[in-house]
């Protein structure tokens, strides 16, 4: 969690609170030279069998002058080793393919936020691009936030327009797009001293090309010709996702209550549940550990199939993203604040995707098991 | 939308206001919402890639070919 050094009850954190802005992550005034934030973070994750990820990012936020923010992100995505390909059933059941070569990916990636607040009002614009050999992202976003209620309540509004451009390696002609518009609208609540909940719910409408050029289904029937068919999706997707977090601190134990709730619903019919429940308990002034859970369960995309039935169908995808699977991920973080604010994070976890923890069962049976453990490291201090 | 605010104006109803000189364990850092920029991307980044999910707390982020 994002964070500074000052202690409840100290001058600083008096002032801070007077001013508390429940859904920024900057802090107002946060001692009187102070007027931003500048941080480093690295991502190190590793799949069992599969791919590799490592992903640094240098982020900064600032105020300038009394009303206005800037918050700026740049990250470089590196993922290489062996990629999901395709099913195919030769062996006599759907076992998923993996790229006989290991393949090495580069994604350059940004964004940059600007808002300013005017009385209760705040508003806010965003851009953010992404880029790599075989796909190109843009998009811009518009915000709103009302404080009310002396600043108990805060209502966000939200818009964002995303267009991509796809391609790929194995086909260079392959040149499509899809357009993404999405609604926000949220509320922050302070329940009371101790506590305070968001929930905010964002509905996204796609248009445009969804296939993922890479990935295949090749089926062999007892008798007649083996298919071969190429990832087909819809060409749209209209989805919903509600998210519900909630802190609450106890003093008596001088620790925190993280708990994050998410529901997603889409007109490719996945539905999806993720929870996750950390605890943040402080270790004396300096030090903090932070271990999470993490329960992730979701259903089948309606066009999701490991083989190609006949007649094969317009719609048919055996990604086992869309499969229907459970995950379960436990993490550590430990937190050590330095003098002059700088602040180590150090957060180490693990993923474990299975048919098996599907809640109420029937996984989808050919989900091959995702094994996955991932690091990362973050300095930041206030400047 | 009108469903979303009488839920927010519920929400309020039930809630003494806690005045600004109340609010220091609020302002705790592990009370914050958000984590740092550079944890959200790492965290979103781990799980977003391998599950059908995603989105919820933001906008405009745009997409990848995340494989």
């Amino acid at each position: 969690m994002h964070s500074g050094s000052e202690a409840p009850g100290s001058l600083h954190a008096l002032s801070r609170a007077a001013l508390a802005l429940p859904i920024l992550a900057i802090p107002v005034e946060a001692g009187a030279a102070e007027i931003g934030e500048m941080g480093f973070t690295i991502l190190g994750y590793k799949e069992r069998g599969l791919m590799k990820v490592v992903e640094p990012v240098l982020w900064g936020k600032a105020r300038i002058g009394e009303t206005w923010e800037v918050q700026a992100n740049v990250a470089l995505d590196i993922v290489s080793g062996a990629s999901p390909e395709g099913v195919s059933n030769i062996s006599g059941t759907p076992v998923q393919l993996v790229s006989a070569a290991s393949v090495t990916d580069r994604r350059y990636l940004g964004d940059v936020r600007v808002s300013r607040r005017m009385g209760e009002l705040t508003l806010g614009i965003s851009r953010s691009f992404s880029e790599e050999n075989d796909y190109r992202s843009h998009a811009y976003g518009i915000e709103a936030r009302w404080d009310l209620n002396e600043r108990n309540t805060t209502l966000a509004f939200g818009y964002g327009q995303s267009a991509d451009s796809i391609g790929s390696t194995l086909e260079p002609t392959l040149d499509e797009r899809r357009d993404t518009r999405e609604y926000l609208f949220g509320v922050t609540q302070v329940l009371s001293r101790f506590d305070l909940v968001q929930s905010t719910v964002t509905v996204a409408r796609g248009r445009g090309w969804f296939n993922d050029p890479y990935k295949f289904t090749r089926t062999f029937y007892p008798d007649g010709a083996p298919a071969f068919l190429f990832d087909l999706r819809p060409s749209s997707r209209d989805s919903f996702a509600w998210l519900t977090r909630y802190r609450r601190h106890v003093p008596g134990a001088d620790g925190t209550l993280q708990a994050e709730y998410r529901y997603y619903s889409d007109d490719w019919d996945v539905r999806a549940h993720t929870l996750e429940v950390a605890w943040q308990q402080s270790l004396g002034e300096r030090w903090a550990v932070r271990p999470a859970l993490r329960y992730h369960t979701q259903g089948a995309a309606r066009f999701y199939s490991p083989v190609v039935p006949r007649p094969a169908p317009a719609e048919l995808s055996s990604d086992p993203r869309l499969a229907a699977f459970g995950g379960i991920s436990t993490s550590v973080r430990g937190i050590l604040k330095l003098d002059g604010g700088l602040l180590i994070e150090l957060t180490v976890g693990n993923v474990h995707n299975t048919r098996d923890f599907r809640a109420g069962g029937n996984g989808s049976p050919t989900y091959p098991t995702l094994q996955a453990w991932y690091g990362i490291l973050g300095i930041s201090r206030p400047f | 939308m009108r469903a979303w605010v009488a839920v927010a104006l519920l929400a309020c109803a039930g809630c003494a206001p806690v005045a600004p000189y109340q609010r220091a364990y609020l302002a705790r850092p592990d009370m914050a919402l958000d984590a740092s920029p550079g944890m959200m991307r790492a965290m979103e980044r781990t799980f977003s890639a391998k599950e059908a999910a995603n989105g919820g707390s933001s906008v405009g982020g745009g997409g990848c070919g995340c494989n």
